[in-house]
């Protein structure tokens, strides 16, 4: 009897996640190929430490971003959960990642495009960290480690993004593979937990016709191949900082 | 009189229990033939002196390799033991915290007055949302017991075996 209602639960369960795989079937060719560059990923063993062999990066054609990138932005809330300071002021709340809206005041012209950490060859972040916390994974990954961040915030000052924010308050209930906490830095991490596990980035998932993620490294990556082809801008170029976050149409 | 009232009682309480096993809730424990206790204490993944005096090590040598190099292994993380260990929910389905004397983790901290910060950044009981499935049955072989898929270590060399058995002159006492 126990068992029976064991098995029609899983039974349940493996149906719903059915529909799951049936809708991510639907997703264009576009989108499938780029999950197959990411989908590289799992050939490291997770009991293997990263390698630079990799250096992640994405290329973001905003001609193709209806929205601005307001639909990436709202993908990566859901998925960190950094929506939830309901005490903090409006310029203290968290940011992983914003629309920003350009304007040149002369032509008129104007164009929206999502910024967030732009995981740079040379992270500034990174030189100014007195403990260390403000780190570059092997695989280009600019991350903080909250384990050794003293919340200081000098990488918040440093970067010329204005990629990281600071956790004003005590937090509960965040998500397991995204922990955050009052005290300290915090910043786009590329959705590092779904990389290793082979997946793409939220946001890439969430604008699947405008984003390519893959290895910079690899010459015939998708991600490669799109740079060589139509170009891609980094912001604010003349720093050389060879970021990983590489923008079309800006 | 006495008689027939008792029986329409019996008939409600018996319709009423109907309805309760009749009711599709989500498995217990006991339904998904997950571990108690007691058999999780068995098939922790050290034995249990070691994960009693050395999980704090565990978790920070585990902290620093999945941070820095990436290493995601399974048998010494702090989300799989919040998986094994912690129930998602209190009895009365009201969210478990660190902060709640139930807590798994709770219950001997607070006897040994230790205060930790993990859980002030890290989720403190099982992400059901994400993974309805996060606990495994007991002996699965998704477990991480230290005895599974742990390939025998490579015996001591004579000249390792030498430095244990005959300690250099002059090393500390």
């Amino acid at each position: 009897m126990s068992q029976n209602r064991v098995d029609e639960y899983r039974r349940k369960f493996v149906t719903a996640l059915g529909g799951v795989a049936a809708a991510a079937t639907v997703a264009p060719g576009f989108f499938l190929r780029e999950a197959q560059a990411a989908g590289e990923v799992p050939t490291r063993s997770l009991d293997q430490a990263v390698t630079s062999e990799k250096r992640w990066g994405m290329l973001i054609d905003i001609t193709k971003l209806t929205d601005g990138g307001a639909g990436m932005v709202e993908a990566c809330k859901k998925e960190h959960g950094w929506d939830n300071n309901p005490l903090s002021r409006d310029d203290q709340k968290a940011h992983w990642a914003r629309v920003v809206n350009v304007k040149d005041k002369l032509t008129g012209h104007s164009f929206s495009l999502p910024v967030m950490c732009q995981h740079c060859e040379n992270p500034p972040c990174v030189d100014v960290c007195p403990t260390g916390a403000s780190m570059k994974r092997a695989d280009g990954i600019v991350q903080v480690n909250k384990h050794i961040c003293i919340g200081c915030r000098y990488c918040m000052m440093a970067c010329p993004y204005k990629a990281r924010s600071f956790v004003h308050e005590p937090l509960t209930d965040q998500r397991s593979y995204s922990p955050r906490g009052m005290g300290t830095v915090e910043s786009c991490n590329m959705c590092i937990h779904r990389i290793d596990e082979g997946r793409l980035p939220a946001c890439v998932e969430a604008a699947p016709d405008a984003v390519i993620f893959g290895d910079l490294n690899d010459p015939n990556s998708a991600v490669s191949q799109a740079l060589k082809a139509m170009g891609g801008k980094q912001i604010r170029a003349d720093l050389n900082l060879n970021t990983g976050v590489r923008y079309h149409g800006i | 009189m006495t008689s027939k009232f008792s029986q329409v009682f019996l008939a409600s309480v018996l319709a009423l229990a109907a309805l309760l096993a009749g009711c599709s809730k989500a498995p217990t424990e006991a339904d998904l033939n997950l571990a108690t206790a007691k058999q999780k204490a068995e098939e922790c993944v050290e034995p249990e002196n070691v994960i009693r005096t050395k999980h704090m090590d565990m978790l920070m040598h585990q902290r620093d390799a999945t941070m820095i190099e990436g290493i995601r292994t399974k048998q010494h993380s702090l989300k799989e033991c919040i998986n094994c260990h912690v129930s998602a929910t209190k009895q009365d389905g009201s969210p478990l915290h660190y902060g709640d004397k139930e807590h798994f983790c709770t219950t001997c901290h607070a006897a040994v007055g230790q205060k930790i910060d993990c859980f002030q950044c890290h989720a403190d009981r099982p992400d059901v949302a994400q993974n309805q499935n996060y606990q495994h049955a007991v002996g699965s072989t998704e477990g991480h017991h230290f005895t599974q898929g742990v390939t025998e270590a490579a015996a001591p060399t004579t000249a390792e075996v030498q430095m244990v058995t005959q300690p250099q002159q002059g090393a500390a006492q």
